[in-house]
């Protein structure tokens, strides 16, 4: 199937997906309520669950998921590892811990705010595991995972301590703290969006570099390709992607590792066409698990972050099983 | 414009360990040239130099009358490519794929892909007989294959240098011959200037139109294979009694070593 | 091994053995004289043994003694764990908290809690059961990390992934097992999830205590078997050993006494991760004296990360659980990169 045709069947699949959201859950809401609450809003309680509760989620599933899914290619890339993502880094528990840092012992409230520091958390973690590697002479793929994921569990322990010290909002905190699209305002979205833009922009420019950085360092240097320069823009596009993702949703974890695979099984290796396939494909896959997080637990909503980790384990058992990592 | 490649008094160091010292080195244009020497006297870090992966201590690589050392990271790949000694790429990346990666530095932001890359595309992939392997992964490739389908990506990067650093090592005798001989033919048929370093004598002897042994870092002697496969030299550099015959189908000399008369390791 | 060689690193091994002894004595006492009062220690011990005026009793036995106690249980439960585990796969970076186990355990317990409790939150069953279930789920975990990973499990990397991916899974059910619950369950499952003796009580001690003695029986019994499993698999039967079904045992033990020590402490991994290393250092490659070193060192471990709380951030009551892992990721970062540079 041609590259085009292939992008334009994704992104009708996901325009589907974005309206089961608006339409599947606690009630189950018809196609004809759902456009007429767009269009032509009156107060029903349809309409405002639809327009203030169903419609920034179906939204925000989306950006956030395809802000992983390329974080994730971009990663797997940067670290010639395709069980390395975001999550399996740490990146996405440092970006927590930041953000709870900021909230709660710094006091900062904007949404643009905490997705900064968000970032920022992202950023250094990803420094601090990328340069872990380096120091020990290059580890191996999967020790560069061990340390993503020991990391990530001192991350979550300390941001365990600050939320024991805050016991009001414990519940709520846990929830964010696994992943979830639900109960969030619209202008998260407004605001986390042009981040993961600038970011989405950053890694598009990038795809021609990327595609010879899957070669040995030496046939990239070769090539003419300027290794520093294009791994420091990597990791500022990684960061942002991850910082404006789990500001706006906690950390979703998972998505950035099993995105990019289907990504490279649909349209091969070619960054350009990889990055714009797991964009389409990561706002598919969280926006379903969004819709499927309504569910599992009837009448009680699952965070959408258990859903994708149940998922994208199997996935990765899957993988390593067939020694395909 | 003069693009001949020369090497003036380079110095390369590792920390405190000189690894090149003060190498004066032309290399011919057109020709096929090859570095050999016994392991450790820095022929890889020659090549590996000329190219510009290594910052020398002192000295300068020229082509024509540039420093390479000026030049930018693009311009310098359109004018010299080169083949790593263990080079590696996703298992799954198909062949079109890898040969693409060779028009890297021709690509610009604005027109990714023109058809003067397409071009060079193709006849990279023709001219090293890959063409119908363009829909296969690597994975799925034999040693052989996978070899030409690295020397096409270097091909598609259209440069008039060529540096392949011991290409053939990793290959059975058969692959050796098919992908020296492709070398071969690229440099007679499109006249790029070829770098090789070869680990074998007697390969390095049959395909090089120049010869240089390397030793401790510096150029013990350079010159027609003819002129250096000489038993007293080969016996000073590579520490191993022979005897030189001519290798009556190619017409070239070759040499067969001896038993050593002091042995090297117990018994 | 020459007998001489043998006998000194053994007298060697005791002497060191005795050492730690002593430090986990004085620090256990520290443990309960520490507190908003200082007890001095000479009344701690008067009130152990009986005596002692009233406030101090309470003090002291409802208090301090028990989380005392309980770190000692479950530090060394999980400090023999973790040896076991290091020992039957030959690799120091094994440990309960990296395989899943203790996600398992976590899951079992939630799900106990959970699916035992009436719509009054009480439970059904008597607590005597939620050991059990922590032990079903670390069970359940280990064997799906070595079933899964088949072949490839004689990779220690390799299958460190593994209990990764299950802990991940796992994980995921527990957090929407306890989001499922009610609020109180849900702070106290975070709390003990990560790792926490302070709110043990003495029904739960007695409980892990008796079931502590007869699985350790067991260790020290198969102890004894430790070393022919060094051997391949058919030269160890040429000693009379089945290595499958033993490697299969000491991994059942090891699930068992982490899940005692995780049932009601909660998330101290790194405790089985550190404590047999240390052990090791200090008293040599002795077996028995290897299993008595990595309990006493885990709870010492343990004791000491508890005193480390309560001195450092009283009133606020921070997880133990927190302090190892915080003390134990660099360790193990450290332990990795080590591995690396002579392996790569």
């Amino acid at each position: 199937m041609p590259l085009w045709a292939m992008l334009c069947l994704l992104a009708v699949i996901l325009l589907g997906a974005m309206l089961a959201s608006l339409t599947l859950g606690y009630r189950v809401y018809g196609l004809d309520q759902v456009l007429a609450a767009l269009t032509a809003f009156d107060s029903s309680e349809a309409h405002v669950v639809i327009a203030n509760l169903r419609l920034p989620r179906a939204l925000m599933a989306p950006v956030v998921g395809a802000g992983l899914g390329m974080a994730g290619v971009l990663v797997q890339t940067l670290s010639r590892n395709r069980i390395a993502s975001p999550d399996t880094l740490g990146l996405n528990a440092g970006a927590a811990f930041a953000v709870v840092l900021a909230s709660t012992v710094l006091g900062v409230s904007s949404m643009v705010g905490l997705s900064l520091a968000s970032a920022l958390g992202a950023l250094l973690t990803a420094l601090l595991v990328f340069g872990i590697a380096a120091t020990a002479g290059g580890l191996s793929p999967i020790r560069i995972v061990l340390v993503g994921v020991t990391i990530a569990g001192l991350f979550h322990a300390l941001v365990e301590v600050i939320l024991t010290t805050n016991e009001a909002q414990l519940q709520q905190l846990l929830f964010w703290l696994a992943g979830a699209f639900v109960d969030r305002p619209m202008a998260l979205v407004a605001n986390g969006a042009p981040i993961m833009l600038v970011g989405a922009l950053l890694a598009a420019s990038l795809a021609r570099a990327l595609d010879a950085l899957q070669a040995d360092d030496t046939t990239a240097h070769g090539l003419g390709v300027p290794l520093g320069l294009i791994r420091a823009v990597a990791f500022l596009a990684i960061s942002l992607l991850t910082g404006a993702a789990v500001a706006m949703a906690g950390p979703v974890s998972f998505v950035g590792l099993v995105v990019p695979h289907a990504a490279r099984r649909l349209v091969g290796l070619r960054h350009g066409r990889q990055l714009a396939a797991a964009a389409l494909l990561g706002a598919i896959y969280a926006t379903l698990a969004d819709v499927l997080a309504r569910f599992v637990i009837f009448p009680g909503e699952a965070p959408v972050g258990a859903v994708t980790a149940v998922v994208g384990g199997v996935v990765l058992l899957a993988l390593l099983m067939r020694r395909a990592a | 414009m003069d693009k001949r490649l020369a090497v003036e008094s380079l110095s390369v160091a590792y920390g405190q360990a000189k690894v090149l010292d003060a190498i004066s080195l032309a290399i011919p244009d057109g020709k096929i040239t090859v570095l050999a020497g016994p392991n450790g006297c820095g022929k890889s870090t020659l090549l590996r130099a000329i190219r510009r992966l290594h910052t020398p201590r002192s000295g300068r690589v020229l082509l024509g009358d540039t420093d390479v050392a000026k030049l930018s990271d693009r311009d310098l790949a359109r004018q010299i490519g080169l083949l790593a000694q263990s080079p590696s790429a996703p298992e799954d990346m198909l062949v079109e794929e890898l040969v693409r990666l060779g028009r890297y530095p021709h690509q610009s932001m604005l027109q990714p892909w023109s058809p003067k890359d397409a071009d060079a595309l193709e006849a990279a992939m023709f001219g090293t007989g890959v063409a119908h392997l363009r829909d296969r992964r690597l994975g799925s490739l034999s040693g052989g294959q996978l070899q030409r389908v690295w020397i096409a990506m270097v091909l598609a990067q259209e440069t008039s240098v060529i540096c392949l650093d011991e290409p053939v090592n990793h290959l059975d005798m058969a692959h050796q011959i098919d992908c020296l001989d492709l070398v071969s033919r690229l440099n007679g048929e499109h006249g790029r200037t070829v770098v090789l370093v070869l680990h074998d004598l007697n390969l390095a002897a049959r395909y090089a139109d120049r010869l240089v042994f390397l030793k401790n870092g510096a150029v013990v002697a350079e010159g027609s294979p003819r002129e250096l496969m000489d038993e007293t030299l080969i016996a000073r550099v590579f520490d191993i009694q022979c005897r030189v015959i001519e290798d009556p189908v190619h017409e070239r000399p070759m040499c067969i070593p001896m038993r050593n008369s002091s042995p090297r390791f117990s018994a | 091994m020459k007998p001489a060689v043998k006998l000194a690193q053994l007298s060697r091994g005791m002497g060191a053995l005795i050492g730690i002894a002593a430090v986990f004595v004085v620090l256990a006492l520290a443990g309960v004289a520490f507190g908003s009062t200082w007890i001095p220690i000479d009344q701690v011990a008067g009130v152990i043994l009986g005596g002692g005026d009233k406030t101090q009793q309470i003090i002291i036995l409802q208090l301090r003694l028990p989380r005392v106690v309980a770190a000692i249980l479950a530090g060394g439960a999980m400090g023999v764990a973790g040896y076991l585990l290091q020992k039957i796969t030959r690799n120091t970076l094994a440990s309960p908290g990296v395989l899943g186990v203790i996600d398992g355990a976590a899951l079992g317990v939630v799900l106990f809690l959970a699916l035992l409790s009436d719509e009054s939150n009480a439970l059904v069953t008597s607590i005597a059961w939620q050991p059990v279930a922590a032990a079903i789920g670390a069970l359940t975990a280990i064997a799906l990390v070595f079933i899964l990973s088949g072949r490839q499990a004689s990779s220690a990397i390799r299958l460190l992934l593994f209990g990764i991916a299950i802990a991940a899974v796992a994980k995921a059910i527990t957090m929407v097992m306890m989001l499922v619950g009610p609020i109180y369950r849900t702070s106290q499952a975070a709390r003990w999830i990560a790792g926490a003796v302070n709110e043990v009580n003495w029904g739960e001690i007695q409980i892990t205590a008796i079931a502590l003695v007869p699985v350790m029986a067991l260790v020290f019994l198969a102890a004894r078997k430790l070393p022919p499993a060094d051997l391949d698999e058919v030269s160890a039967r040429g000693v009379g050993l089945n290595l499958p079904l033993f490697r299969i045992a000491i991994f059942v033990l090891s699930a068992v006494l982490t899940a005692l020590a995780v049932a009601f402490v909660g998330g101290i991994g790194f405790i089985g991760l550190m404590a047999p290393h240390l052990a090791r250092l200090l008293v040599g490659r002795s077996i028995t004296i290897g299993i008595l070193g990595s309990f006493l060192v885990g709870a010492v471990m343990l004791v000491g990360a508890d005193l480390i709380v309560r001195v450092l951030f009283a009133p606020l009551e921070v997880p133990a659980g927190t302090v190892t892992a915080v003390i134990g990721t660099p360790y193990f970062l450290f332990l990795l990169m080590r591995k690396g540079r002579t392996h790569g």
